[in-house]
């Protein structure tokens, strides 16, 4: 299996853009392709990673996002949710076919319903979506079987907003960013009790574009390859009714990740995660999944202050999807976010620690029905 | 091909109107048909990947997690990948790539589509962007009719000839579907009934058109190794290639269309081939309409620019000439969207491992796979052979 390395990244910024989607587009691929010093036929393939209807207002969405993203004429396809298209882009070069492959996710958060509405179309038109059941919906039921279970607490819960909306203050992509306290969260407006409106994830816009390249060419290419150590994906019933919600398919997700990348004690081994918690109390689930505390203990670790920027464990130091939610795109989000982290070029929102190893995390569907978990190494 | 990469199963619906199954059991036929085709079970398979047409079309989007248990994905990694209308030939390209990459050995790929449950034509003008395009498309029929009228203005194609030539692609492909057992639509059609249908966009008539169907494929893909112990007659791929052009209709020029010319020089240049209309035993061209048909045959370089008319007249195409095109019947019959280019794929694999029955074309051994997506957008070209 050929190695695949990150070796550049590129981001725009969160915030509602003024920028036709074709614009937005066009000028994070152009800026990507200009750190790497390439021009777009240099490039062996171009993967999107863009959702359709609900999420741009157009069916087939990679018809209008092939101009943006420099594909005419080129090898390339398109995978709907963007840690997928991450992956793709990595098996081109593994293949052997491709020696360079860049992968762009965007979506204009700003022009389209919210999360809710959209949501409820992964719903089965029978019996599933006349109950209303949506993303949110079911966050809520997991969260109050969560709380129930283990007997972690609703201000801890709302920890994670603090934490992670604070970090976002450093980010300069970061769309929702503020100093708020766990009383302002308690206090916002409950939307499916128990989740409260701060602790629902925003909606943004967002095009971020990562380039990937084979060893010898990434090592022409950058002096800090950032290489694929491991990954591991699963996906689990579509009925919510059927799954454990609490004890879902990220273990088994991460567990073949860990293994690719030999890694035996995350905890340890992990210096920083970029999780995908578009809910509050998902970070302490997943978290607690992902093996960095024990079961029902994601209480004890936001309280102990572990995952904060200067902590054992930074968790989200981009401020994570709390603070921006580009939602189909927000999967490579956090795989850029992590590999800035391992090339210590993360900014002012560099943790504290030395980051050798890095996870990013991707969940969608209903309570996390598909979990994708990335492994990146210096 | 650097990495020899197997089909080892194909398996099909019987492609219609399906009121008899919900869309996840209609998804399930095609895997189990396949599974029981490679002689595996889901357990032998480490990963899934998806494809359908857009979410508007049955009124569920991220379809992978509706059918999450009907294509046997539960605790595997699963891959959601959509071009359009060439989604059948991208899941499959993904599907390559994923066992070429060393991080699977099998790999399944399902795509799917159930039409009769939602508006195809509406969906489809939900393609045109919403400011300047949509307010004047006409779903399909309007953009290909206006593309084959550029083709025939271009190069002087008599009108009568290119009705002529458009007929006789009907004829066949409809005679030809006679012999598939999961076609959609199993009718004779006369030359004198193609030219007298109903005007849908003129010049193009009800029988120059494909059909709006229910229906699923499932391919599954392996290792050379694994293709060696579980499989008697692979089918191997030997070349693919996927070309995208701009996105507003009017930008490019479609009698020449460079996606679709490009797509296939690339397939071409992976399996070695320079003649292709010697070196090909049968193509499975995407052919949605007639008029379509024969532009492909040109980019395909099947014939000169401009001739494709005189090469479907002197019979070229037809089950028993020298490439004998869509010997299912095409997707002229049968036009499940999501899953219709994987279905040229399957074709394509059954025929050079001399297991299409009454359609097989005899001694096939090199077959063309093709689909077309997008506003005439999108081709992706897959050749399969009987040899490594």
């Amino acid at each position: 299996m050929r190695k695949v390395a990150i070796t550049h990244v590129a981001q725009s910024s969160g915030v509602e853009s003024r920028e036709s989607l074709m614009d937005f587009t066009y000028r994070v691929n152009k800026e990507i392709l200009d750190k790497a010093g390439l021009k777009r036929e240099d490039v062996g393939c171009i993967i999107a990673g863009a959702a359709d209807i609900f999420h741009s207002g157009l069916s087939c969405a990679n018809a209008f996002d092939w101009d943006g993203i420099g594909a005419f004429l080129k090898e390339g396809s398109r995978a709907e949710e963007s840690a997928m298209s991450f992956i793709y882009g990595c098996m081109r070069i593994m293949s052997g076919y491709y020696d360079t492959v860049l992968v762009t996710a965007l979506v204009k958060g700003s022009e389209n319903p919210d999360n809710d509405p959209i949501t409820s179309f992964y719903g089965d038109p029978f019996y599933l979506r006349p109950l209303g059941v949506n993303e949110s919906s079911v966050a809520a039921l997991q969260m109050r079987q969560y709380m129930e279970r283990y007997r972690v607490t609703e201000e801890q819960c709302a920890k994670v907003v603090v934490k992670n909306l604070g970090n976002a203050l450093r980010n300069p992509c970061a769309d929702r960013k503020r100093r708020i306290s766990i009383e302002d969260v308690m206090r916002s407006e409950r939307v499916y009790d128990p989740l409260k409106a701060l602790e629902c994830a925003p909606k943004s816009d967002g095009v971020v574009a990562v380039l990937l390249a084979s060893e010898s060419r990434a090592k022409k290419l950058t002096k800090k390859p950032v290489w694929l150590a491991g990954y591991g994906c699963s996906m689990d019933h579509f009925n919510p009714g059927d799954r454990n919600l609490l004890n879902g398919h990220l273990r088994i997700a991460a567990e073949k990740a860990y293994r690719a990348a030999g890694i035996r004690d995350p905890r340890k081994r992990i210096h920083v995660a970029e999780v995908c918690e578009p809910y509050a109390f998902q970070e302490l689930l997943w978290c607690e999944q992902l093996g960095f505390c024990n079961e029902g203990k994601g209480g004890h670790m936001i309280d102990s202050g572990m995952t904060e920027m200067d902590g054992e464990l930074p968790v989200n130091p981009s401020g994570g999807v709390l603070a921006t939610n580009p939602y189909p795109a927000r999967g490579l989000y956090r795989i850029a976010e992590a590999a800035l982290q391992v090339k210590g070029e993360a900014g002012e929102h560099q943790v504290g620690r030395k980051v050798k190893t890095a996870l990013a995390h991707s969940t969608h569907g209903f309570g996390g029905q598909c979990h994708s978990v990335v492994i990146l190494s210096a | 091909m650097g990495k020899a990469i197997a089909i080892i199963g194909t398996g099909q619906t019987r492609h219609g109107r399906r009121s008899d199954v919900c869309y996840p059991d209609l998804v399930r036929e095609a895997v189990t048909a396949a599974l029981e085709d490679a002689g595996i079970t889901l357990k032998d398979v480490d990963g899934v990947v998806l494809g359908t047409m857009p979410s508007m079309m049955e009124g569920v989007s991220s379809t992978h997690f509706y059918f999450a248990e009907a294509m046997g994905s539960i605790g595997k990694p699963v891959m959601k990948v959509e071009t359009c209308g060439s989604t059948g030939q991208s899941i499959a390209h993904c599907g390559f790539y994923w066992v070429a990459s060393g991080m699977a050995d099998i790999v399944l790929v399902v795509g799917s589509e159930k039409m009769s449950e939602g508006d195809g034509q509406a969906t489809m003008t939900t393609v045109f962007d919403p400011f300047f395009q949509r307010t004047f498309a006409a779903g399909a029929p309007g953009v290909f009719t206006m593309q084959s009228m550029e083709w025939m203005y271009r190069f002087k194609i008599p009108e009568e000839k290119g009705r002529d030539a458009a007929a006789l692609i009907s004829v066949s492909n409809h005679d030809n579907a006679m012999d598939n057992p999961y076609a959609h639509i199993r009718t004779r059609v006369t030359m004198d009934d193609v030219k007298n249908a109903r005007v849908i966009t003129y010049p193009v008539r009800l029988l120059d058109v494909c059909p709006a169907s229910d229906g699923a494929c499932a391919v599954i893909f392996a290792t050379r190794e694994k293709a060696k112990k579980i499989c008697k007659k692979p089918a191997w791929i030997k070349g693919l290639g996927f070309r995208g052009e701009e996105f507003f209709y009017g930008e490019s020029d479609k009698s020449i269309w460079m996606s679709a010319t490009e797509a296939a020089k690339e397939a071409y240049r992976h399996a070695g081939i320079r003649n292709p209309l010697k070196e090909l035993d049968v193509a499975e061209v995407y052919n949605p309409f007639t008029y379509q048909e024969m532009i492909f045959y040109e980019c395909f370089g099947f014939c000169p620019r401009g001739e494709a008319p005189d090469y479907v007249l002197k019979g070229t195409f037809m089950k028993d000439g020298k490439l004998p095109c869509c010997p299912s019947g095409g997707t002229l019959c049968t036009n499940p969207i999501g899953a219709t280019g994987l279905v040229r794929l399957a074709e394509a694999a059954l025929q050079v491992t001399g297991k299409a029955g009454e359609r097989q074309v005899e001694g096939a051994r090199l077959a063309l796979s093709h689909a077309m997506g997008g506003v005439d957008q999108f081709n992706a070209v897959t050749i399969v052979g009987s040899k490594l």
